[in-house]
């Protein structure tokens, strides 16, 4: 079907927050192993309102392979939650 | 014989293109170019939601059962639904849509329509061509740079709808009185919104097979003839450009269906499963201040009969609790080896806050425990309290795309 790994890892964030329509952009994520990721682009960032709470997703790519991080605006923590990297070839 | 509205057009149509799957290209960019398809659920039976354009290339097909999309396309990739993403695509493209004028209905949670009618003069003096070229680019600026959107131009509603269908993807189209028996010449009857199979067969009955033929007919035997009421008329007066589709609809109906999941699962379990969907259509329900007094409930058996019952009651309900013990009930005289279960409820009327008498404390105290629920929900999230019947069944049963009405997004 497909190759998509579900998470839920906390992971470390560096994210530049500024103006204009990605005011909040992770740019590098550390991953529990210490494995570090670059972002390259940020595909879309949306909200998922839970209750009162709103966790912000944001689907990145490192153009190596797709991954969601989640962060948390109440708790102000992040987690890394899907990984996919080998996509069957079209 | 009505000529064709000369009018300025000052409708426009707005289509997502393939949309789930281009929502899904655009977040995960490691997919982009490749085939796509949207599905409801992981399974090879499943039916496929949405599928890209990459994927319609090579014969999929929405409704289309994903294994026998595989065969077609063997590098098929698919991604569960995901209806918060496409809800923030829906809010995002209605902000900007708004930006141009206050009169904007979204039809779908994918299309929508801007009528320019009654805008600011600064909006109505620019060419709208252009405007639609600017929406385009502000839906990859704002959204992301995969995003891609079909636009139709025209007098009235049909015609745009018709008019955005033309060139695929990221078409832009005027259909006027100038170009119309150029663009039907080129269209099939059934390409025609709201010509399907069976209004097809009506105009074949008196030769009418072609949408130039439909258009050239008179009102007479539209109305007489073919559609035996009004509706010819309006189908006459759609073709000339002239509105008769400004209209809102009220609710008349709640409903969720849900395809089991197993065909082995007990009947307890199918109960679980009909219970959390009246969970669902009671949320919807009160979400827009209904009530309601009737319950329809169906099944669809793996034998591909449909079966199904209703009950109306005397008094108005709203709570889950009520809507399942009347489905329940009906039930009841459920047929074997189902396949499908849905329910519905239908005689919607606004809440009303009742001079209750004293044998109608049991309603009250209801009413105040599904209000106290739904606040705790709506403060912690969808279903943080719920029935312990729905317990098992809250991994399988969640909410999906409600395709057709954007009332709940």
């Amino acid at each position: 079907m497909n190759d998509e790994t579900f998470l839920q890892e906390r992971v470390e964030v560096i994210a530049r927050f500024g103006q204009g329509h990605q005011p909040c952009y992770p740019v590098r994520f550390r991953r529990a192993s210490g494995r570090e990721i670059e972002v390259s682009e940020l595909g879309l960032r949306h909200p998922l309102p839970t209750g009162n709470k709103t966790i912000h997703i944001f689907d990145v790519t490192d153009g190596g392979a797709d991954y969601r991080l989640e962060f948390d605006s109440e708790r102000l923590i992040w987690h890394l939650t899907m990984e996919a990297d080998h996509y069957e070839a079209a | 014989m009505k000529q064709h509205n000369l009018e300025r057009p000052l409708i426009m149509h707005i289509d997502l293109n393939s949309c789930f799957a281009t929502v899904e290209q655009q977040a995960r960019p490691m997919l982009r170019g490749k085939p796509v398809a949207i599905v409801n659920r992981r399974t090879e039976h499943t039916a496929i939601v949405t599928a890209s354009y990459e994927a319609k290339a090579k014969g999929v097909k929405v409704g289309m059962k994903f294994k026998e999309a595989k065969a077609l396309c063997s590098g098929l990739i698919a991604l569960e639904s995901d209806p918060s993403k496409y809800r923030y695509v829906y809010h995002k493209l209605l902000d900007i849509m708004r930006d141009y004028s206050a009169h904007v209905t979204m039809k779908s949670i994918d299309e929508g329509v801007i009528d320019f009618h009654q805008t600011s003069a600064d909006v109505q003096e620019r060419d709208l061509v252009e405007i639609a070229h600017e929406i385009k680019r502000r839906l990859r600026e704002e959204i992301g740079v995969w995003m891609r959107c079909n636009i139709g131009i025209a007098t009235n509603r049909f015609l745009a709808k018709t008019a955005a269908g033309l060139n695929k993807p990221d078409g832009l189209n005027v259909l006027t009185s100038h170009n119309i028996r150029e663009v039907l010449g080129k269209l099939q009857l059934t390409d025609l919104t709201g010509i399907a199979h069976r209004n097809q067969q009506r105009l074949n009955a008196v030769g009418i097979y072609t949408p130039l033929e439909f258009l050239d007919a008179d009102v007479v035997t539209l109305q007489r003839m073919v559609f035996k009421s009004v509706v010819g008329r309006w189908w006459y007066d759609r073709l000339r450009g002239w509105e008769v589709d400004d209209v809102s609809s009220d609710v008349k109906r709640v409903g969720r269906q849900y395809v089991l999941e197993r065909f082995d699962l007990s009947y307890d379990e199918i109960l679980g499963r009909l219970h959390h969907l009246c969970e669902s259509v009671g949320w919807r329900l009160r979400s827009q201040d209904k009530a309601a007094r009737g319950v329809y409930v169906y099944g669809k058996t793996r034998e591909r009969q449909y079966w199904h019952s209703s009950t109306l009651s005397s008094l108005p309900f709203s709570s889950d609790k009520t809507i399942y013990v009347l489905a329940r009930q009906l039930f009841e005289q459920a047929p074997d080896q189902l396949k499908e279960i849905g329910v519905h409820v239908y005689s919607i009327e606004p809440i009303i806050d009742q001079q209750l008498s004293f044998f109608n404390d049991q309603i009250v105290r209801e009413r105040q425990v599904t209000g106290a629920i739904d606040s705790i929900n709506r403060r912690f999230g969808e279903r943080t309290v719920h029935s312990a019947h729905t317990l098992a069944s809250g991994l399988y049963v969640s909410q999906k795309i409600p395709f057709g009405s954007t009332r709940y997004l």
